[in-house]
């Protein structure tokens, strides 16, 4: 599905997902949508923007996200609202698939995912009835321990409705930072080379070899969430991590347990960060190489919906800094494996040439039509590329058809407790980007909000603690502490709370867990045990705000006695 | 003339707005940002895509932007010292060259970039782990 076709649909299903804070004009359309007459369901533990507009709500407790959407499915085929016909032609594992479904009735897991059963029977037909439904699902999917088994959940529900390979239907992940569909596209993972070709196959592996003319491993090789425990808690010398080359990312902010990663950043024998700033990660690298930024170089990124699309250059950069391509270049040819890439195209020119997928998306058909979407495999004018994967009921499997997975529900890893009765969510804050070291960067962005965030909280929890709208509070974990402000608000269920994570002081990742999705890797951001303290020293709390927030800056290089203090 | 515009894309998240720059090109600043009729965003920037370019004029509110390479010369702990290019690369390549060789070259990681790097530069970075390297150790926050 293509980011436009959304306003066209006769339902969205709205899973997880915020876009009102994580892509404003996404969110835009989702408004446009209901102008021209879509109804809009809406999953998420807040009552976000897209609750407001939306038909029906369906304020599921956080971490029941499979038992809601397995519940669905089994209303529809109790209900004998699918696409038989579809089904027959498209789809393999029906039989397996109901027979898992069987128990979840929506009686079953309303104790579990506090949503009444009348409503689970109504969404369930409203979706499967509209004859054009759209399912949109974002982090509130993706960052949980069990969350590859949810797409798949949702996947059930668009194949067993027939809602794939058409326009305006399907099921489309959004995701958050820019880019992270062209670092996947150019094989920046583990386990597959640029266009989404398998390490572990032969064929694949030798034509890679052919290109770039060097044997490669068969290993898939690890993830970045495993990277602590690789250097900290590895017994296999083989496997133990001891150089770690990071290009454009901040793990010492944005990764869980923050405690345990500046470990790992300390004893890790050699790390490198490449980068356009000065961050938390940079206090432990070894060496730091200075990039380019965005508006400094050409390249191409890939959109949400695998849209490739070009980024100019626009001003010279001030510092004695290179491109991320030419520097990495450099250390390649010197380590004796040469790489001369003169400009950006001729990079390109070799990826497309190496994947069948993106072979007809040339820099000449990518500067005429300003958007290419992939796959496009033809070089020739007429192919423009594919708005909707599945086109016409094809899907990926080797033999075209789809396949239904049926999963059972695994609940979070960190259940709350008697000592830390609340659970914790991150969540993204609506003008600021990632760990913020662009946005906090920018003047009229910057004046949006400021250090040390806030917590999100019920009224009723914060009556208990006796907390007041703006009081700083310390939240705790088993991992780690935290000062932020508090926010109550009605937005948020009782025992649920939200931060944000770009935060320095109000550093949620202290807190969060390294429990990781046993397929995508994808820490369990969104739950984890916790609790929130009262500070009744607030003279004193604001001091040390102020007083770390200097520190801070002072350590990432900025002259205070210039009179910039925050 | 040295005003130009110049179309380009958001780099703030995966919707992938298209924007106007006015840009002027011979004193190398960007003076507006208006929306550009991309297929995603049709006319429309959220704040970000608005304001998002200030960093280039490095306001330094939080943080500096790095403008030379630097080198902890006496190990862990250590000031960074600011070095040329020559020297900065040959020592990543040395450390490198010699970590592989003691522990193999699975013991290196690489990471690409979610951001503003761009395509290009996270395929030269998979190609260099995997065949200057010789490892698939290569991700990014694709995960948060
Ligand atoms: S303008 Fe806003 S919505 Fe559009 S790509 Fe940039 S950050 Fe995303």
């Amino acid at each position: 599905m293509g980011v436009h076709e959304i306003e066209d649909a006769a339902l969205l299903f709205v899973f997880g997902y915020h876009g009102a804070e994580s892509h404003p004009i996404v969110a835009r359309r989702i408004v446009r949508a209901k102008q021209k007459g879509a109804k809009i369901i809406c999953v998420d533990p807040r009552r976000i923007e897209t609750a407001r507009i939306a038909d029906m709500h369906l304020q599921l407790k956080g971490g029941s996200n499979l038992l809601l959407v397995n519940a669905l499915a089994n209303v529809i085929l109790e209900e004998g609202l699918c696409d038989y016909d579809f089904i027959e032609k498209h789809a393999n594992g029906f039989d397996e698939f109901k027979e898992v479904i069987k128990k979840y009735t929506p009686e079953s897991v309303t104790a579990q995912t506090r949503v009444e059963a009348a409503d689970i029977r109504k969404a369930a037909r409203m979706y499967a009835l509209s004859g054009r439904s759209m399912i949109l699902y974002g982090m509130g999917v993706c960052q949980f321990g069990q969350a590859v088994d949810v797409v798949k959940g949702l996947a059930n529900l668009a194949i067993m409705t027939g809602n794939f390979g058409r326009p305006s239907v399907g099921i489309g992940p959004v995701r958050g930072q820019n880019n992270v569909q062209g670092a996947c596209d150019m094989g920046a993972l583990p386990n597959v080379y640029p266009g989404y070709q398998s390490v572990t196959v032969p064929e694949v592996r030798a034509k890679f070899e052919k290109a770039w003319g060097v044997k490669l491993s068969d290993q898939p090789g690890f993830t970045l969430t495993m990277v602590p425990h690789q250097v900290l808690h590895e017994t296999d010398p083989k496997k133990q991590v001891h150089a770690y080359y990071i290009m454009g990312e901040d793990p010492a902010q944005s990764d869980p347990d923050l405690a345990e990663v500046r470990e790992a950043l300390e004893k890790c024998d050699f790390v490198v960060l490449q980068d356009i700033y000065m961050n938390k990660t940079g206090q432990y690298a070894d060496v730091i190489l200075p990039a380019t930024g965005w508006c400094e170089h050409d390249a191409v990124y890939s959109c949400c919906d695998r849209g490739f699309q070009k980024a100019r250059k626009l001003v010279e950069p001030s510092g004695d800094v290179k491109t991320d391509w030419e520097i990495i270049s450099l250390v390649s040819t010197a380590m004796g494996y040469p790489m001369s890439y003169k400009n950006t195209v001729e990079i390109w020119n070799e990826v497309i040439e190496l994947c069948p997928g993106f072979a007809g998306a040339t820099d000449e058909k990518i500067e005429k039509n300003v958007c290419v979407q992939w796959p496009c495999r033809s070089k020739e004018d007429h192919d423009k590329g594919t708005s909707f994967l599945h086109k016409d009921g094809k899907f990926a499997h080797p033999d075209g058809r789809a396949k239904f997975f049926a999963t059972d529900w695994r609940p979070p890893l960190e259940l709350e407790n008697e000592l830390y009765p609340l659970t914790l969510s991150t969540v993204r804050e609506v003008g600021h980007y990632s760990v913020r070291t662009m946005t906090g960067n920018c003047r009229t962005l910057r004046n949006l909000e400021d250090e040390p965030g806030w917590i999100q909280m019920n009224p009723a929890d914060c009556e208990v603690l006796g907390l007041a709208e703006g009081e700083l509070v310390k939240v705790l974990s088993k991992r780690g502490y935290c000062i932020t402000r508090c926010l109550p608000t009605g937005r948020v269920a009782k025992g649920a709370v939200y931060m944000t994570y770009q935060w320095w002081i109000g550093a949620c990742n202290e807190l969060t867990i390294g429990n990781f999705d046993p397929i995508s890797k994808t820490p369990e951001y969104k739950y984890c045990a916790c609790k929130v303290e009262k500070i009744e020293d607030q003279a004193w709390a604001e001091k040390h705000v102020r007083e770390e927030y200097e520190l801070i800056r002072g350590r990432m290089g900025i002259d205070m006695k210039e009179g910039r203090a925050a | 003339m040295t005003i130009k515009q110049i179309q380009s894309t958001c780099a703030y998240c995966g919707a992938g707005c298209q924007i106007m720059f006015t840009v002027d090109i011979e004193k190398n600043k960007i003076l507006e940002a208006v929306p550009a009729r991309g297929r995603t965003n049709d006319g429309a920037l959220c704040l970000k895509g608005h304001y998002g370019w200030d960093y280039l004029n490095d306001p330094q509110i939080l943080t500096k932007r790095l403008v030379k390479p630097m080198i902890r010369k006496g190990g862990k702990g250590s000031p960074l010292e600011e070095v040329e290019w020559p020297e900065a690369i040959a020592h990543v390549a040395g450390r490198l060259s010699e970590i592989k060789a003691k522990y193999g070259p699975d013991a290196i990681m690489g990471t690409g970039s979610a951001r503003g790097s761009g395509n290009e530069a996270n395929y030269v970075m998979q190609k260099f782990i995997r065949s200057a390297v010789g490892t698939n150790n290569v991700d990014h926050c694709a995960r948060i």
